[in-house]
């Protein structure tokens, strides 16, 4: 597909942490945010920016749409052969940029609010007519913004990020709020946008969600991208393998002939065990045994899984990870850390 | 602001009716007679109600849309953001101005229908302009303080606690520079007091308001002589609004 590509080479952003001392009271030091950040985002790819809280996501999505200042590596826009680095005030005029759950409030009405920012991007009054109808909120333009709903004030703010046609579109948490049917449209939209060649990062806590909508992953972890790839690509560079589900009825056979026996949940009046093994010969091997099976679900690595793989962590230390210090970043970037 | 506009409807004509009664008698037995004079003694409505006004209209310009999120989304439009930060200073500050310029204007009408004379227009002119100077200096300082913090009530206790401070508690630091330099304090007939005062008032933006109005009343005269006037007023607009453009240009979400 043609296009332009993004792409970020060792890009770093730190927020300032108080560190205030006897003498100087007003100190400050190198706090969590990302750290030499390599990726690319390739024309009309939905690229999922997967991670735990605090892992730098918001931080990295704001880093692109020029938001915070890039304080280390650079931004490359390859366009038409081209390839030429790109400032803060560039990037705002290509990236569209839909920040985490926008509270729009007071007594402006939506379309109002719309134009104020369609100024500040030079947007016609007719492309927020449009947007405004791609959104579904036409119906209420005249509406206050007070009074939306949590769901509408998330189109709205997707509205707001696509003022100006944008090449690249960052979505922080777009799916938080929407009820299931806005949340389908939303996802044919990001279709329909996808196939006009407009690139899209995600990120999103919901990571099941995320698997059938993007193109590629991008793990992150403590400020860092730990892995990046379709998902295949991930679970062979961290060499996990798929795995089956097997489960049947009555108690657990005798299984110790399997080398591949991961785990073993028993529910009641029913056996089930997760087969670390691609499994196409093993089914064969069940049958001869006459071991009962009522299902059989090949299943690859999701990202969870992945998450923990490349983090060496299990679910809850990867999931409750919350604290400030976990938020530095895990390799040593300087003294501070050290 | 429909909150606020009886507040200024009290302060603005409210006071221009008060101080052009012909029988007013001010303290010390002064009469004031000449429209610009009615017009400087109700220059206290703009001190004290509309620079008030214009703290409360701009102590969120900042803060509001930075708690809400909608500030990340105005940061990453490709507007300048030297350009949002004038922007945002001169909306602010006109959703004041243009109210107090009416109000303002209402009262030279009143003042002529008691007084039987008209202002000058160039009177009207350095009123109107010293009145936009202050406002804009109270917006911006105010602007500068929501940058500063993260909520809402933070923004307002710095916005009112430097309104005090320019209107109620500089004349404390007027008479304490006083007493430490040795001079008869509140005595209106030493030239040392007036002088002093004349001098502490250019670093206030309320006394700097007060030279401006000065400039076009002979009978008031306190040593500072206009271009001093003028240059503090351009100082006070340049320094605090540059500020606040180097604060947005650095501003995160």
């Amino acid at each position: 597909m043609e296009g332009d590509l993004l792409r970020l080479e060792k890009v770093t952003f730190r927020h300032r942490m108080s560190d205030p001392s006897r003498l100087k009271p007003w100190r400050t030091r190198p706090g969590p945010g990302v750290h030499s950040i390599t990726l690319s985002l390739r024309p009309g790819e939905i690229l999922g920016l997967v991670g735990p809280n605090g892992a730098g996501k918001t931080t990295l999505l704001r880093t692109i749409a020029g938001v915070l200042p890039i304080q280390n590596g650079k931004i490359m826009l390859s366009s038409n052969a081209k390839k030429a680095q790109v400032d803060s005030d560039s990037l705002r005029s290509i990236v569209g940029h839909m920040p985490e759950q926008v509270r729009w409030q007071g007594r402006q009405s939506v379309e109002d609010a719309l134009l104020e920012l369609a100024e500040m991007r030079g947007a016609s009054a007719k492309r927020v007519d449009g947007l405004l109808r791609l959104v579904g909120l036409s119906q209420r333009a005249t509406a206050h913004l007070s009074d939306l709903s949590q769901g509408m004030r998330q189109r709205l703010t997707l509205a707001a990020a696509l003022l100006g046609s944008p090449k690249f579109l960052l979505l922080d948490e777009p799916l938080n709020g929407l009820d299931p049917v806005a949340a389908t449209a939303f996802v044919q939209l990001l279709h329909e946008l996808k196939s006009k060649g407009v690139s899209i990062i995600i990120s999103s806590h919901q990571v099941e969600g995320l698997e059938a909508i993007t193109d590629r992953i991008a793990l992150m972890h403590r400020g860092q991208l730990l892995a990046h790839g379709t998902l295949a690509e991930i679970a062979d560079s961290l060499e996990l393998q798929p795995s089956i589900m097997v489960a049947g009825p009555g108690e657990l056979p005798d299984l110790s002939w399997c080398e591949h026996r991961v785990e073993s949940p028993s529910p009641q009046d029913t056996w089930a065990i997760r087969l670390d093994h691609s499994g196409v010969d093993l089914l064969p091997k069940f049958i001869e045994r006459g071991i009962e099976v009522h299902s059989w679900n090949p299943k690859s690595p999701g990202i969870v899984e992945l998450l923990c793989a490349a983090t060496g962590m299990n679910i809850e230390e990867v999931g409750l990870e919350i604290t400030s210090t976990a938020m530095l970043p895990h390799k040593s970037v300087g003294g501070e850390e050290e | 602001m429909l909150i606020m506009l009886p507040i200024l409807v009290l302060f603005l004509p409210g006071m221009a009716w008060g101080f052009s009664d012909p029988n007013i008698v001010l303290p010390g037995g002064h009469q004031p007679d000449q429209p610009m004079e009615v017009m400087f003694y109700a220059s206290l409505g703009v001190v004290f109600g509309a620079t008030m006004c214009g703290v409360l209209l701009a102590f969120d310009g900042v803060s509001r849309d930075r708690a809400s999120g909608v500030f990340e989304l105005r940061l990453a439009q490709p507007m300048p953001r030297t350009h949002q930060a004038i922007a945002l200073m001169l909306g602010m500050w006109q959703a004041i101005f243009i109210p107090v310029a009416v109000l303002s204007l209402v009262s030279v009408a009143i003042i002529r229908w008691r007084l039987g004379e008209w202002a000058s227009v160039w009177d009207v002119m350095i009123y109107l302009t010293a009145t936009a100077l202050i406002l804009f200096w109270y917006v911006v300082f105010t602007l500068l303080a929501s940058s500063r913090t993260k909520d809402q009530g933070t923004a307002i206790a710095f916005g009112i606690g430097m309104w005090f401070l320019f209107t109620f508690l500089w004349a404390l630091f007027t008479t304490m520079v006083a007493y430490a330099s040795g001079v008869a304090i509140g005595e209106q007939n030493d030239a040392q007091w007036i002088a002093l005062e004349g001098s502490l008032d250019l670093l206030s933006p309320n006394g700097v308001y007060h030279h401006l109005l000065e400039t076009r009343i002979p009978e008031i005269e306190r040593g500072v002589p206009a271009w001093q006037s003028w240059t503090m007023a351009v100082i006070w607009t340049l320094i605090p609004s540059s500020f606040f453009v180097r604060r947005m240009n650095t501003l995160q979400p």
